[in-house]
């Protein structure tokens, strides 16, 4: 039976804004986002770790959040889709190309989908379309077929 | 949900409540598929119960292996054909026998049934055909609706055994069904007389001539002896009947509103919903090319029962080419009351549109129109003699694939794919190309990975670790190209699409198959087990 007592403390940084909460250390992160701090962005689709839905960047690396207990991210800097652009008169040249070129249809995958291309181009600048294939291929969608988000990935690296 | 009010009449049935009690709301979610088509009613139904014993609000949420497990799947189907031709390689005579699996409670199983019985035969004119159908009973949850709806699974046996046909006659596949294509005044197995300017010959001419067909044969041909990865083409011609079946649109009735705001903006009222496949957009290009004016002054509301007509369930390929229709004509219908009304005349530009809808409501009150569902003209079912026109109109097509079979490793993979079609007018070229890709990658997946595995009647890979969808990794360059052809009865001349690239993958990769091993496979998904068995023999 888990209890308050359980509970513990933790801090993190979201998206350049200090939070501490207090929870059960083998929470999921993705939980945590979504239900206590509302960063709702961030989407389960397998809660396995197969999917890539729920990727955040964590410490500049990306993870699935539904693998990672809360209790690892103390101290952490964690990045959800939510804090990629300042606002939507700002989107990222990555967003931007996504909304250009069809590379989300029903959204589900898109934030986990966007948040791996930025670390993707982060790591890799000028990617290969193989590059971008297997930089992406932790990350599973059922609407587009990928190729969209290929050609989105391949303009937002000329644009950066 | 892809269906807001058969959630509603399901709750209206459960509770016993007048239909005004009960509403259902619906906002964007994940992608539809057919996957929220029926199984929706279910979940509210016992989220409404809780809600309705508790007095609180109750949200149910299922996660990725409980819907793995419960919802509604494909379903799996078993065709026999026989086949009669002329010396001259025209069909002559088609026996089809099409079962499916319904499981354990029937749902959708007639309609998935009936579906796939009409696009059994293909597009092709044969003068005898006789198809048994039957839908049975299994020990498994039921299988409802998946993008296709039934189509996929006869058309995957019919376009395979045509291959063989082809063979057995001596003629290459691609002269034996240029030899039996349907052409406009030809008939279909239902009788449906064609009326449609269809050119499925062209359409195989610019697929082969995008794919490179003969040059990479050739090449495969010459090379495949000494490698142990062999190379092959494929393909495979078809057709999707947009909207429902027979008269399921008359049935349905549907009905589309459009009202006016005080500033001039246009609200389509619809309860199609929108699940990223574009509802929202097309409509509001439907909307606006109609009236011409801008896309910015189209508003769409959201899918509310309490707030929207019933225009219909948002599947089998009706929303932009039925539904998109009815937006179409009740945004006509708006603006001939403002023309009736003497406050705007023909040549309108945007401002005297904006204007005119501000006099009109000050003078006259509220400004709507509504648009229900008619058959087009010389549309017509029997449903006792199961006759007559199934749809409206088809979208055609012809897909080429290009596979590599390892013979060491026994994986097959698509190394490049050509989908060229006729959707009539393409309203929206980035949503249409997406819907296509989408649907043919699925195709890959049902085809090549995607194997449910069942025990004591259970799925037992309810994981997405062990049930395998492709990935970034998977899929090859898919080159998708549309002719044009405005179909009279669709709006802006579109007809439906979103169904279509399932039906031609499967069959188009395991010709693709056959032509690279030599070994003929006739079943899907087509896993490493079965490449291996298959080759070993």
């Amino acid at each position: 039976v888990e209890t308050e007592a359980q509970k513990i403390e933790v801090s993190f940084r979201v998206n350049g804004e200090r939070r501490s909460l207090r929870t059960f250390p083998f929470e999921r992160l993705l939980d945590v986002l979504r239900e206590q701090l509302a960063l709702t962005g961030t989407k389960e689709g397998c809660g396995e770790g197969e999917c890539g839905a729920c990727s955040v960047l964590l410490d500049g690396k990306i993870v699935n959040s539904c693998l990672v207990p809360v209790a690892q991210t103390d101290g952490a800097d964690i990045t959800t889709i939510e804090g990629l652009a300042l606002d939507q008169s700002q989107l990222t040249d990555v967003q931007q190309a996504f909304i250009e070129f069809g590379g989300a249809q029903c959204g589900i995958c898109t934030p986990g989908m966007i948040l791996a291309a930025t670390d993707l181009l982060a790591r890799i600048p000028n990617p290969t379309e193989d590059e971008i294939r297997n930089g992406l291929a932790g990350n599973l969608c059922r609407c587009t077929g990928y190729l969209k988000i290929f050609e989105a990935v391949a303009r937002a690296c000329q644009k950066m | 949900m892809q269906c807001p009010f058969y959630v509603h009449k399901s709750l209206v049935k459960l509770f016993n409540l007048p239909e005004e009690k009960v509403r259902v709301i619906q906002t964007e979610t994940g992608g539809g598929f057919g996957g929220k088509e029926e199984y929706p009613s279910m979940i509210a139904g016992h989220a409404a119960l809780l809600a309705w014993k508790s007095g609180k609000p109750v949200k149910i949420v299922y996660d990725r292996a409980e819907d793995m497990v419960a919802t509604t799947k494909r379903h799996p189907s078993r065709t026999r054909h026989r086949t009669g031709v002329t010396k001259d390689g025209k069909l002559l005579a088609m026996e089809i026998d099409f079962a499916i699996d319904g499981g354990a409670y029937c749902t959708l199983s007639p309609v998935v049934l009936s579906r796939g019985t009409i696009h059994a035969a293909g597009p092709y004119f044969c003068p005898h055909i006789r198809i048994k159908s039957r839908a049975v009973a299994t020990n498994t949850p039921p299988h409802g609706a998946f993008r296709g709806f039934g189509a996929p699974q006869s058309i995957f046996a019919l376009e395979r055994h045509l291959d063989k046909v082809a063979k057995a006659i001596g003629l290459t596949p691609e002269e034996f069904r240029r030899r039996n294509f349907i052409r406009a005044g030809e008939t279909t197995a239902t009788n449906q007389v064609i009326n449609e300017n269809v050119d499925l010959n062209s359409l195989l001419d610019r697929a082969f001539l995008l794919s490179d067909y003969y040059q990479k044969q050739q090449r495969f041909v010459r090379d495949n002896p000494g490698r142990s990865v062999k190379k092959g083409m494929g393909f495979a011609s078809f057709m999707h009947g947009a909207g429902f079946t027979g008269s399921g649109e008359v049935y349905l009735q549907s009905l589309v509103g459009a009202e006016a705001t005080a500033e001039g903006h246009v609200r389509i009222l619809s309860a199609s919903t929108e699940i990223g496949q574009g509802t929202n957009t097309i409509f509001s290009q439907i909307a606006a090319e109609a009236l011409g004016v801008d896309y910015d002054l189209i508003e769409i509301t959201q899918p509310d029962t309490s707030n929207v007509p019933n225009s219909g369930p948002t599947v089998a390929s009706r929303t932009c080419m039925i539904v998109g229709k009815l937006v179409e004509s009740a945004v006509l219908g708006l603006r001939q009351t403002l023309f009736g009304s003497g406050l705007l005349t023909e040549n309108y530009t945007q401002a005297e549109f904006k204007e005119a809808c501000g006099k009109y409501i000050e003078q006259f009150g509220p400004l709507k129109s509504f648009s229900r569902y008619q058959p087009p003209p010389n549309v017509q079912w029997d449903d006792q003699k199961y006759q007559g026109e199934a749809y409206g109109a088809y979208a055609w097509a012809v897909y080429v694939a290009e596979v590599s079979v390892d013979t060491i490793t026994y994986e097959a993979r698509v190394d490049d794919f050509v989908a060229v079609q006729e959707v009539g007018r393409v309203i929206n070229p980035v949503l249409a190309s997406g819907q296509i890709e989408g649907g043919v990658a699925q195709a890959i997946g049902f085809t090549l990975f995607e194997n449910v595995v069942w025990q004591n009647g259970r799925m037992a890979n309810n994981q997405m670790t062990n049930y395998i969808i492709p990935t970034a990794a998977d899929i090859p360059p898919i080159r998708v190209y549309f002719e044009e052809n405005p179909y009279a009865f669709g709006p802006g001349g579109a007809k439906g699409i979103g169904e279509l690239p399932m039906d031609g993958g499967a069959p188009a990769i395991l010709n693709a198959i056959e032509n690279a091993t030599g070994v003929s496979f006739n079943q899907v998904p087509l896993m490493p087990e079965a490449l291996l068995r298959g080759l070993a023999e």
